[in-house]
């Protein structure tokens, strides 16, 4: 095959038993291969003026432009809190009952709050609060709250969180109770919501949940969760224990599930989210909490 | 050729390293598709800890890289520097050493990654006495290979070995260092570096990895196999000598481009940023050699697969050495970085790049180690065009994906809030993921040809003429 | 000097080689040894307690790097997602670093606290009957398999060769301040003074009577990024 233009090869020559002979044209450099790289050397000679670049003693070149990702970051920072200042100053200042009656300043709130939920609360409460599929974590789209659905209680829940301790009952597990015994507790909680399949084990369930197990003091003398019902009149203490006689579980309504429950007990924890409120590795401040509250309360459960 | 010379080479490793390499080919291509299908459909590992996402993915990296990989430059350069020094390699003993040597790390590393027994360090998983079982068999590859070319009959060495000296050199220097680590027991070690330094480290072992494994010794490859195959000299000597030096000077500074806006300093992420801006040119200098030898054969590209093959990796060379720089600029990586852009870069430099250039000198010099014809040129064809378009479905869902990852991560709705949580960014690629799946799968259907076809070649020649004496 | 004197000569290039590739290393690396400012000065890092240590090593053996990172990057949407962004005072223990290179799933600097231990422990049995959308693997067997710790003085010992501060006492009290941590009912007064009183102490699996992998691994995942408080004023960054 005839070369188009015959430049010299170098005349060494590698490999030439077999095949095609190794050689080697001495072409010039392409100029814009050359030119471009010559760009790119001065490009990197002009940014390490400017920039942070060369190692020293016990430092480092600044560069002339005074650059560092944290001043970029503050800067950053400060443009987006400028540009959601007129928000946020209102929202400091006015409660939470006021917030949700400006429109506007809702929707802000809302939005915030919408997106503080979808990376930090939805773990556990599923998206848009709607529950997931493991039990012990509440679903916050209902109406049917363990400590209160209103504004000032939904606050406080954010930013110290609760604990909701459910202890064991059974022996085994440390508890004071026989088998048999909880059998009849979980025949007496099933029919709190019509589902109990064996009522004469119901009626001894009943005289353990008013009596030696004192389930009344926690759940209410008709069962009804510590929000709502009375222990003798009074209301029992806020310890977040769950209506018993509606038909929506904490951990499951299944027989076994609540047999487990009452056999060995339940802690469910909700983490505290304010500023120094505890060592946790995400904290949220005063404004994120109020947006976030007002977020969880239009979830449709809000009281 | 004079049967008599032919006899003295030593082409019984190449032959092994051939084999082992067409197998960790399909092995590492395998793994990557039970990666990619484990992310599209959760839960595929059927709760068997072994193979979980976590556990499986270095072994898809390690047997891509280094096994197949690693084969395949083993072979090549073993064959490339008997041919162009017409000497013998240095020391049989040697050579057995680096095949069974190798060839023991990748089976240790099948048996220890899925059991969990790891070091934890990026492409550097292997637990220490692994490492040091590599480094006794890099040593051994640096003897027979520089002992060969001290052997050599023309005085100049030709520019392969350079490359294939460079990256045998530089590998070892960042094997060693990497890897430093203390002891607890056989299984388990801490590395002596923590935090910020184990991290600078670590990327820069880790990207020049890709430099000098993926890249300088793959270059060295094509300087062989594209001059041969197209059947043309080099494009330009001068410009080989400039893009060498340069590229082996230049592509060890770019690893903290791994690393930017993390808590690594600022004047370490600016070094790598501009180092790898400058990097650009030396890079695209082994593909305008490459893809200029081969001007004035374009015709043979109509008949010839195997010169396709070459072709098709130097364009994807040349895209991800441009693709690489752009990321690096610190505004594009704050975008890319974490995501699936990365991935897809990776990606179509290993496949696009390293996978196929290795494809092609395999399929050139197969059959000449067993002196035999190819078995079917059809074939080749239609194992390129595989490659090619699983190459493509691939990178394409892996930029969607990444790019729309990134922005996601960072949009903003009208008041200036975060517009979608991290879960609502992972449902949203899922339809992604699922297409790269399949252009993973089509690719390994590619693979499979090659398989049958050299299996073919093989068995074929054995029929023909008797096996080449060693 | 002529190029072709080089390529005649293997040490000439061997040696040059070796030079020009060792040069980049060299100025990017050992600087970050000397420089003060490289790592910031902070209140609060602590060694991991052995407990969190083991579940470090279970991370690792898991490859939970190769989906998460540990590194939030000083950017607007990263800080308001994840928190402050990471500091490198903050992985100065870390032998071998997990800042991590992909987000398959979200970045795990400041995962501590920030969910139960119920949770985690639902989560690591089934992702995604807490997250609908996860793609993460399960791993039942980290609540099944209990923890190994007879090696726990060793590894200790190796770490505070390669830097780690741990003192004598830590070393010597390792498997007594690892049952204390993971009861989270026996008397947890050592391992407060060794460690600090922040220490996360609780049955992390729900399994009052053995100690898994899964509480190793809870418990280290509830405290990254609890060390340094960034309540107040912010650390100070270089």
């Amino acid at each position: 095959m005839a070369d188009k233009k015959e430049v010299e090869t170098t005349g060494h020559q590698w490999d030439d038993d077999e095949g095609f002979p190794l050689k080697e044209y001495n072409n010039p450099l392409p100029k814009w291969w050359l030119y471009t790289f010559w760009a790119t050397i001065i490009w990197s000679f002009g940014y390490w003026v400017l920039y942070p670049t060369w190692p020293l003693v016990d430092s480092f070149t600044k560069g002339t432009l005074g650059w560092s990702m944290h001043g970029e970051y503050n800067k950053e920072m400060d443009a987006a809190r400028a540009h959601q200042k007129p928000f946020n100053d209102k929202l400091e200042k006015l409660s939470l009952k006021e917030i949700s009656q400006d429109n506007q300043l809702l929707q802000y709130a809302i939005s915030g709050g919408k997106a503080l939920f979808g990376d930090n609360c939805a773990p556990c409460h599923g998206s848009g609060g709607v529950g997931v599929k493991a039990g012990g974590f509440p679903t916050l789209a209902d109406d049917d709250w363990l400590f209160g659905g209103d504004l000032e209680t939904i606050h406080e829940t954010i930013s110290n969180g609760r604990v909701g301790q459910m202890p064991a009952h059974l022996k085994s597990a440390g508890g004071n109770f026989t088998d048999a015994q909880v059998n009849d507790l979980t025949a007496y909680v099933l029919s709190l919501s019509g589902k109990s399949q064996d009522a004469t084990a119901a009626v001894r369930g009943d005289a353990l949940f008013h009596g030696e197990a004192a389930c009344n003091a926690c759940h209410g003398d008709k069962g009804k969760g510590s929000l709502k019902d009375t222990v003798n009149g009074q209301p029992p203490p806020p310890v977040g224990a769950p209506n018993l006689s509606d038909a929506i579980w904490l951990y499951g309504g299944d027989p076994k599930v609540v047999r487990e429950s009452i056999a060995t007990g339940r802690t469910g924890l909700m983490p505290a989210w304010a500023k120094g409120s505890k060592d946790t590795g995400r904290q949220l401040d005063p404004l994120a909490i109020k947006q976030l509250t007002i977020y969880v309360h239009s979830l449709g459960g809000g009281q | 050729m004079d049967p008599n010379l032919a006899r003295t080479y030593d082409y019984e490793v190449i032959k092994k390293f051939s084999i082992a390499a067409v197998i960790y080919a399909v092995v590492g291509f395998l793994v990557g598709v039970i990666l990619a299908l484990e992310l599209t459909f959760p839960g595929l590992n059927a709760d068997i800890p072994y193979i979980t996402f976590g556990r499986l993915r270095p072994l898809h990296t390690s047997a891509v890289i280094f096994a197949f990989g690693g084969s395949v430059l083993f072979a090549t350069s073993y064959y490339v520097v008997q041919r162009t020094c017409k000497a013998r390699l240095f020391s049989d003993f040697l050579s057995n050493l680096t095949f069974w040597g190798w060839n023991l790390v990748v089976v240790l590393v099948v048996i220890t990654y899925p059991l969990g027994i790891t070091q934890g360090k990026e492409y550097a998983e292997p637990i220490w006495p692994i490492d040091l079982l590599i480094t006794v068999v890099w040593v051994a590859y640096f003897i027979n290979f520089v002992g060969t070319l001290a052997k050599r009959k023309e005085p100049h060495i030709y520019v392969a070995n350079w490359f294939y000296l460079a990256f045998i050199i530089t590998v070892a220097m960042l094997h060693i260092v990497n890897n430093l680590a203390v002891p607890v027991s056989l299984t388990d070690s801490y590395p002596v570096f923590a935090g910020v330094q184990d991290a600078m480290i670590q990327w820069w072992y880790g990207h020049n990895a890709v430099g000098f494994f993926l890249t300088a010794a793959f270059l060295g490859l094509m300087y062989y196999f594209v001059p041969k195959q197209a059947e043309r000299p080099v494009y330009s000597y001068r410009l080989s000598i400039v893009h060498f030096w340069a590229l082996s000077f230049m592509y060890i500074w770019a690893g903290p481009h791994h690393l930017h806006y993390t808590a690594l300093p600022d004047w370490a992420s600016t070094l790598g940023a501009t180092f790898s801006i400058m990097l650009l040119l030396p890079s695209w200098g082994g593909m305008i050699n490459g893809i200029m030898t081969l001007s004035g054969a374009w015709h043979k590209l109509r008949t010839d697969p195997i010169l396709r093959f070459f072709i098709v990796s130097l364009s994807f060379y040349g895209m991800s050495t441009f693709e690489g720089p752009m990321m690096s600029i610190k505004s594009v990586n704050a975008l890319s970085h974490y995501t699936d852009w990365t991935i897809g870069h990776v990606h179509s430099g290993a496949l696009g790049w390293v996978a196929m250039v290795s494809f092609g000198a395999l399929y050139h010099m197969m059959p000449k180690l067993w002196g035999v014809t190819l078995y079917s040129t059809r074939l080749v064809n239609l194992h390129f065009w595989l490659a090619t378009i699983g190459v493509v479905i691939y990178i394409v869902a892996m930029w969607i994906s990444g790019v729309m990852q990134g922005l996601m991560w960072r949009a903003y709705d009208t008041f200036g809030n975060l517009n979608y949580s991290f879960a609502e960014t992972v449902a949203a690629m899922h339809p992604y993921y699922l297409i790269r799946s399949i252009g993973g799968i089509v690719f390994l259907v590619g693979a499979l040809v090659m398989v049958y076809n050299l299996v073919m070649t093989v068995r074929g020649g054995a029929k023909q003429t008797p096996a080449t004496a060693a | 000097m002529q190029h072709s004197t080089i390529e005649k000569s293997i040490p000439l290039m061997s040696i040059l080689t070796l030079v020009l590739v060792a040069i980049g290393g060299i100025v990017e690396i050992v600087p970050l040894f000397y420089i003060k400012s490289t790592i910031e000065k902070v209140e609060g890092m602590r060694p991991y307690t052995p407990l969190e240590l083991k579940g470090r090593d279970l991370y690792i053996r898991e490859g939970c790097y190769n989906c998460h990172s540990q590194m939030i990057r000083p950017f607007r949407d990263e800080t308001e997602r994840y928190g402050h962004y990471s500091l490198a005072a903050e992985s100065m223990y870390d032998h071998p670093f997990q800042w991590g290179s992909k987000r398959t799933g979200p970045d795990l600097a400041r995962i501590g606290g920030k969910y139960s231990n119920e949770w985690h422990k639902a989560h690591m049995l089934k992702p995604q009957h807490v997250v609908p959308e996860s793609v993460m693997p399960a791993y039942p067997w980290l609540q099944e398999n209990v923890l190994k710790t007879d090696d726990i003085e060793k590894r200790m010992q190796v770490l505070s060769m390669v830097g780690v501060p741990y003192s004598a006492e830590q070393i010597a009290n390792a498997k007594q301040d690892l049952a204390a941590q993971a009861s989270g009912s026996s008397d947890a007064s050592g391992l407060n003074k060794r460690y600090g009183n922040k220490v996360p102490k609780a049955d992390f699996d729900g399994q009052p009577d053995k100690i898994t992998e899964l509480d190793a691994l809870v418990a280290y995942l509830q405290m990254l990024g609890t060390l340094v408080d960034f309540s107040g004023q912010q650390a100070k960054a270089r």
